[in-house]
């Protein structure tokens, strides 16, 4: 580009200046390749940063409404499961820390774990590290070019949430501390997923130790936030450090200093694993070798079993301990005397009582929904990386038809959403039977089962993106699933028409146990499913494969 | 030119089933169509890109056939659109009769498989691979399989992830020969692989030649269509321009005789289909195109020390096609 920049080649002179020049192409390559999603991230957190404030004032506009509000709320713990701990929501800004620092917070975690995973082990998987370590880079380059381009996708979440405060009425001081104690916890999350990066060989054991620390660290935030005398829980989750930072609450900035310690910690440990290990291996060594084990060979079914075992051990295992949690927390749920006007934002917000332990459970129940639809994104992108890689390509030149393998991908990915569902209305039940709450346990099932029509649905749209535009269908079966989830908690605060509310599936799920079944709007969505899942079908026949 | 097909095909399927010993196979094979690949104006386009462009391949069953073509010419897209992954912009293609697109699973029960990337799963091991490979196809000859891992010196204990690309392309090489399938479509099957499994590979491919099995062998290594290959079809940019025997291709090109003189080399007149070129003070060469006649009738009365006289190599005639029409 300049003239200096095409001197270089001959110039082997500036060693200095000619390894931070190759930094910064480094750097450079790694932020354009994480574009998208990083700009998917930042236009999600803009939006949320924004409607929170934007929806409180237009919810509560008075000084004695949002009194109310916070008597009722801030002593219902079935909130402070993913909103975290409210320190303070009389004012515009409380509230919103207490909403954005509990849910882009576990945004934040997922980001910071996925964006260093791809640029540390995804770039080693794919060769690229080698080939670049090959020329002129260094070790210490190669890391320190990943990290810059890290740095500038959390200073992008950072800036993105700041400008959606600021657009929502809040002072900027404090509306760039609450972003910095959100974006925090990306940055500790990030260097959770580099050291992952150097312990697993591959990209995908990475990603599910890095998921694992997620689902960990959020688990231990919720028991802290939600259950007596164990506050000081948060102490030791990255989660709850944000939480303690309290933005809007009486500031304490110090706090901050953990989760940049801890991030320096870890990152200076991997650092240490990355100069010393050798290229395209990971610590947690794989065996090269083993003896052949062939059973769950005989079936494109049977080998999708095989190969997803440990991601629907690991899921089933993550959804089952949340559920065992939430029923056993749900014991504690009083009923607070609530205004009138608060009962109505309740309703509106979940469209139940959310103040006794059955109607807790239910609004539990939405977050299974939730998971179950991530999970069946999850799987359909496993397919679909089995396309990428050209794999498939090797499958269909045997004897073996587009549709029975899709099919069987499809039944796999149907029966676990079953399972785990069940599992998870199982284990609330055990919590909450352990508590003593009264609730049967086929009402529980019943309750789990009232998730399947919502997840199916899901996993037919991502179908059918992934039948219809391949080449980004990762992306759109997630944001579809996270737009509706999160259209669900904001659009009725902002007070969005009745059509436009109903557009999420999830408003259409019977909040069971304290509502009945909606059996029109589960044969509904299931048959926009099955339309959905046919035309994917028909689409996945016609098309070309593709190769990433 | 497909009306000129069906005849040669028919009499060389007459010499194979005299030979024909197990009545069985016998009787499966010539229920199979004589073709064993055969397209009609096959053509796809990616976009702008013209891939493959009005492709007329007739491969008859039993035939080692050479697919020629530098890099990007459109191999890969022609074998993709044989296995029915990618669907034809025009045209149509059919293995053993089955349409390649409407009907793949019936088209891919004979038809076995090497892809040119070896992509396979890096969590199992060879062996592992080679079980799956075989169940989902719904057998294989295991005893032959056997016979295999020990000719190409596989470890069926690594996993995937631990091979390098040859031994990975080992994998493929393996499955597919041990499936016995009457089609062996490979993509350039033996990039990657050591010179002795060169010859492992090319032994394979004699056995399947013996089994009358069909090879569809997609490659630019030039050496070794040469001594494999029955038939030889050379593609440039999606079109097929040349094929033939080899024998067929060495007619058309040009033929090198080099003469060494006892003294100065003659003057020689100009000689239609002759290319002179002076090589030495006493030496000459010689292009011939067509009928060497004139030049024989020409050099009768010089005093010659040596003459020799060889037919072009496969590499020569690949490079003065690709020469050659570069230009017009």
């Amino acid at each position: 580009m300049t003239a200096a920049g095409h001197a270089e080649p001959t110039g082997g002179g500036a060693a200095g200046g000619g390894d931070l020049a190759v930094v910064r192409v480094l750097a450079a390559r790694a932020t354009r390749d994480a574009r998208t999603r990083t700009l998917s991230f930042a236009a999600l957190f803009a939006l949320y940063a924004y409607v929170q404030p934007a929806g409180f004032r237009h919810a509560y506009p008075t000084l004695a409404d949002r009194v109310s509000f916070a008597h009722s709320f801030a002593g219902n713990d079935a909130l402070r499961l993913f909103y975290g701990y409210p320190y303070e929501v009389t004012s515009i800004a409380g509230y919103t820390a207490w909403r954005v620092g509990g849910t882009l917070a576990i945004a934040a975690a997922a980001f910071g774990v996925l964006a260093a995973v791809r640029a540390f082990r995804g770039e080693e998987e794919s060769g690229r590290t080698e080939l670049v370590l090959a020329g002129r880079a260094t070790r210490g380059g190669v890391f320190a070019s990943a990290l810059l381009a890290l740095a500038s996708s959390v200073v992008a979440l950072w800036a993105a949430q700041l400008a959606g405060f600021a657009a929502g009425g809040l002072p900027l001081a404090g509306s760039a501390y609450l972003a910095l104690s959100v974006a925090s916890v990306a940055v500790v999350y990030a260097a959770v997923g580099t050291l992952a990066s150097q312990l697993a060989p591959t990209r995908r054991l990475a990603l599910e130790l890095g998921s694992g620390a997620v689902a960990l660290g959020l688990l231990l935030r919720v028991i802290a936030d939600t259950a007596s005398g164990a506050g000081w829980l948060r102490w030791v989750t990255p989660l709850g450090w944000a939480e303690q930072a309290r933005p809007f609450t009486g500031a304490r900035p110090a706090v901050l200093l953990v989760p940049a310690m801890t991030a320096a910690a870890l990152f200076g440990a991997a650092f240490v694993l990355a100069a010393r290990r050798d290229i395209g291996t990971g610590l947690l060594a794989e065996r090269e070798s083993s003896p052949p084990r062939l059973r769950m060979l005989g079936s494109p079914f049977m080998y999708a079993l095989r190969s997803q075992k440990s991601s629907l051990v690991a899921w089933a295992g993550s959804i089952g301990a949340f559920a065992l949690v939430f029923g056993t927390v749900s014991a504690s749920i009083g009923s607070a005397a609530l205004s009138g006007g608060v009962r109505r934002e309740l309703a509106k917000l979940s469209s139940a009582s959310i103040t006794t332990p059955t109607g807790y459970l239910a609004f539990v129940f939405l977050f299974f929904a939730l998971a179950l639809g991530l999970f069946a994104c999850a799987q359909v992108n496993a397919a679909r990386h089995e396309e990428g890689e050209q794999r498939l390509e090797t499958l269909l030149a045997l004897p073996l038809t587009r549709l029975r393998w899709l099919g069987s991908r499809v039944l796999l990915t149907v029966l676990a959403i079953a399972a785990i569902a069940l599992l998870a209305g199982l284990l609330a039940w055990a919590g909450a039977a352990a508590e003593g709450v009264s609730v049967s346990l086929p009402t529980m099932l019943g309750a789990a089962a009232n998730c399947l029509p919502t997840a199916l649905l899901f996993l037919a749209l991502a179908l059918l993106a992934y039948a219809l535009v391949p080449r980004v269908s990762v992306g759109v079966g997630y944001g579809i699933v996270a737009v509706a989830f999160l259209w669900q908690l904001v659009g009725s605060l902002v007070g969005a028409p009745r059509w436009l509310l109903d557009a999420t599936p999830f408003a259409h799920m019977a909040l069971i146990p304290v509502q009945s079944f909606r059996a029109g709007a589960a044969v509904a969505m299931l048959a926009i499913a099955l339309g959905a899942a046919a035309a994917a079908a028909l689409a996945f026949r016609r098309r070309d494969l593709i190769g990433d | 030119m497909a009306p000129g097909g069906p005849a040669p095909i028919l009499a060389v399927m007459a010499v194979h089933e005299v030979i024909e010993t197990d009545a069985a196979v016998g009787a499966r094979r010539s229920q199979r169509p004589r073709a064993a690949i055969s397209t009609r104006g096959l053509s796809k386009r990616y976009g702008r890109t013209i891939a493959v462009d009005g492709l007329d391949l007739n491969v008859s069953a039993g035939e080692v056939y050479g697919y020629l073509g530098p890099n990007g010419a459109g191999k890969t897209t022609t074998i993709r659109l044989l296995l029915g992954l990618h669907r034809p912009t025009a045209g149509t293609a059919a293995v053993f009769g089955s349409d390649c697109w409407r009907e793949p699973a019936a088209a891919h029960r004979d038809v076995a498989y090497v892809a040119g990337e070896p992509s396979l799963w890096p969590a199992l091991t060879g062996a592992e691979t080679l079980e799956l490979l075989a169940r989902v196809r719904g057998g294989t000859d295991a005893a032959y399989r056997n016979i295999l891992v020990e000719r190409f010196r596989l470890d069926p204990d690594k996993k995937i992830r631990a091979l390098s690309k040859g031994n990975r392309q080992k994998v493929q090489l393996i499955a597919a020969l041990a499936s016995r399938a009457p089609l062996l479509i490979l993509d350039e099957p033996t990039a990657g692989l050591d010179p002795l499994m060169e010859i492992a590979f090319r032994d394979s491919i004699q056995e399947a030649r013996e089994r009358e099995q069909t090879v569809f062998l997609s490659s630019h290594i030039l050496s070794e269509v040469e001594a494999l290959c029955d038939r030889v079809g050379i593609l440039r940019e999606g079109r097929l321009i040349d094929e033939g025997t080899l024998a067929e291709l060495r007619h058309l090109a040009a033929h090198t005789v080099e003469v060494t003189f006892t003294g100065p080399a003659p003057e020689m007149p100009a000689m239609h289909g002759v290319k002179t070129e002076r090589t030495g003070p006493n030496a000459l060469r010689f292009e011939v195109t067509g009928e060497i006649a004139d030049l024989i009738a020409e050099l009768g009365g010089q005093p010659i020390e040596s003459l020799t006289s060889r037919e072009p190599s496969l590499e020569e005639i690949f490079l003065h096609h690709y020469d050659s029409s570069a230009s017009p």
